[in-house]
């Protein structure tokens, strides 16, 4: 069940009423919303919810186990257990026939006549966010940064509340559980949640999904029928398609919790803006990044033990950021590409600062962090490494043809894609000021008009996001 | 359910404050409503969308396949998207979408 569809608008109006119905009693509304949520996770696999049930279950009973544990060596045997549970199951799930392949080809290359079988896993849409929300609680409570949660009806929720359940944002412990603790007294905010929604609606429906079927998917699957100009044009398209594709759906779950009286954190913040790498990372899915900084890199050792010691923990942490997106080497790659990027970046450092100063500075400072980011989306959407060096080697040549795969609509699309990471903060908030100004039925209304010209605008049908395959 | 509000009372306390942003500020947060009024909302923004992606209404029923419920459903929206053409509420609909068709078959040194 996607979020622009006609189902998901069905699911959410009763579970709207079950809200407004209940009212006070937040107890109930929660119970409504862990039921609502895997109904939701059972529209692609109804097996699955078992999975997820048993995440939450493991999280839970770890939790319980930490918080009666007499010493510190228990604890800390319990959360390593849970951790690597945890981690089995993906491993299981997400990376064996990744491995069973990798085996294969070593065993060939050394040889060796005997192949291990391909189990052929179903991938459980969402496994790598709940089971890094069941890492982030079991950590939190063992580090002492979240209390034991001991009612299980808000672990279910945490674990499986449907607005992040299959693409994020990652929600810490720590941040989500105190807000299931009591009913959250803030006024549910309509206008800037609309806004969300309407906003997310048109990137993906209209920017994204045009990017994708008229510029990126054909050149990217079959880059040597290209010359240069497409193969730049589809790079820049990939991009834009990506963010507008992955912002839209945190845009859309951001809205969607707080529509239901929850807050999420941030996951993006016009990232193509970035004058250094690492400020990339701290404007491009927010909530992975910070995960993997606080639960990776900083137990390490992060910066505290010397330069190389650095730079290893840099290279190690977005290798397996890289490999947490997906069972493939070209991922290994991107985080490669990631870790060697921010690992140069702090090595020129005392040569080149840690901000740019001028505006030329600046502007060369974002055209090159943008640039480096876009090499790695070459290797991140290409098939495999030989698409991808093939991609590359296709930038020297084509020239004199001009473009012929990219037309005025889709370059239109990538200027706008980039022109909106430039757009100054307060525009949103001014936005949210008028829209705040009418009346619920007023809001609604327009709201529906929109969503009609977005979805006449858009093709018929919605592709599945990006980030559902990680 | 005693038992569980009891517990809510002893609620997880935040030890160590989270330093994630939220994505919604705080000075966003302060003017909003109930859940009733999300409900209301949600409620006529459908129906408006009812209206005015009529056409929609009617292909997504038809994309969900046969059987004895969706018959009906089909033959209903199918009707219902037929009186909103009728009233011509459909225009805008149909407008946007030969729009978007000449914005897709744009050609480099051609006008759109």
């Amino acid at each position: 069940m996607l979020f622009p569809t006609s189902g998901f608008l069905l699911f959410f109006l009763a579970v709207a009423a079950a809200m407004a119905a209940l009212d006070t009693r937040f107890m109930a509304k929660k119970a409504v919303l862990v039921v609502a949520s895997y109904y939701f996770y059972a529209q692609w696999d109804w097996r699955f919810c078992f999975l997820l049930a048993f995440s939450t279950t493991l999280s839970y009973l770890a939790g319980l186990a930490i918080g009666v544990a007499q010493n510190r060596s228990r604890r800390r045997l319990i959360t390593g257990g849970a951790i690597a549970l945890h981690l089995g199951l993906l491993g299981v799930f997400k990376y064996l026939d990744f491995f069973v392949l990798s085996a294969n080809q070593l065993a060939r290359l050394l040889g060796l006549q005997h192949e291990l079988p391909f189990l052929e896993i179903l991938l459980p849409v969402g496994i790598s966010f709940f089971t890094f929300h069941g890492i982030s609680y079991v950590t939190d409570v063992y580090r002492g940064d979240a209390d034991v949660c001991r009612n299980p009806l808000d672990m279910a929720l945490y674990m499986s509340f449907f607005p992040q359940l299959v693409a994020g944002p990652i929600v810490r412990a720590a941040y989500f559980l105190p807000q299931l603790a009591r009913p959250s007294r803030e006024p549910i905010p309509i206008a800037p949640a609309l806004l969300l929604i309407l906003g997310g609606l048109f990137k993906k429906v209209v920017v994204a999904t045009y990017l994708a079927t008229g510029l990126v998917d054909p050149v990217f699957a079959s880059p040597t029928s290209y010359g240069g100009p497409d193969l730049l044009l589809a790079t820049y398209g990939y991009a834009v398609q990506i963010y507008c594709d992955f912002s839209a759906y945190s845009d859309m779950a951001i809205a969607l919790a707080a529509l239901l009286g929850f807050r999420f954190p941030a996951n993006f913040n016009q990232p193509y803006r970035s004058q250094r790498l690492r400020e990339f990372w701290q404007r491009w899915h927010i909530s992975l990044s910070g995960w993997l900084r606080d639960y990776l890199y900083k137990p390490l050792g992060g910066n505290r033990h010397g330069r190389l010691a650095t730079y290893r923990n840099l290279m190690l942490t977005m290798l397996l950021g890289g490999i947490w997106h997906g069972a493939g080497w070209k991922f290994v790659a991107w985080g490669a590409l990631h870790g060697g990027g921010l690992a140069i970046e702090r090595m020129l450092e005392p040569l080149i600062g840690r901000r740019a100063q001028s505006p030329l500075a600046k502007l060369v400072a974002t055209f090159v962090v943008f640039h480096f980011v876009c090499l790695a989306w070459i290797f991140f959407r290409a098939e495999d490494f030989e698409v991808a060096r093939l991609y590359l080697a296709g930038f020297g040549a084509g020239w004199h043809d001009g473009v012929q795969q990219a037309k005025p609509f889709t370059v239109a699309l990538i200027a706008i894609g980039l022109a909106g990471q430039f757009t100054p903060p307060a525009l949103f908030e001014r936005s949210v000021g008028l829209a705040a100004r009418l009346p619920a039925w007023g809001l609604g209304a327009t709201a529906g008009i929109v969503v009609a010209a977005i979805n006449a605008l858009g093709p018929e049908g919605v592709a599945p996001f990006i980030y559902f395959r990680f | 359910m005693v038992v569980l509000e009891r517990e809510l009372r002893k609620a997880p306390v935040l030890l160590a404050p989270a330093s994630t942003p939220d994505a919604i500020p705080l000075p966003l947060r302060r003017h909003g409503g109930s859940s009733r009024q999300v409900l209301a909302l949600s409620l006529v923004g459908t129906l408006v969308l009812a209206i005015f992606a009529s056409r929609d209404l009617s292909s997504w029923l038809d994309r969900l396949g046969d059987g004895p419920v969706m018959g009906p459903l089909q033959h209903a929206a199918a009707a219902w998207d037929g009186a909103m053409d009728r009233l011509g509420l459909t225009g805008m609909h149909d407008l946007l979408r030969r729009d978007i068709e000449r914005l897709l078959d744009w050609e480099w040194g051609a006008p759109p």
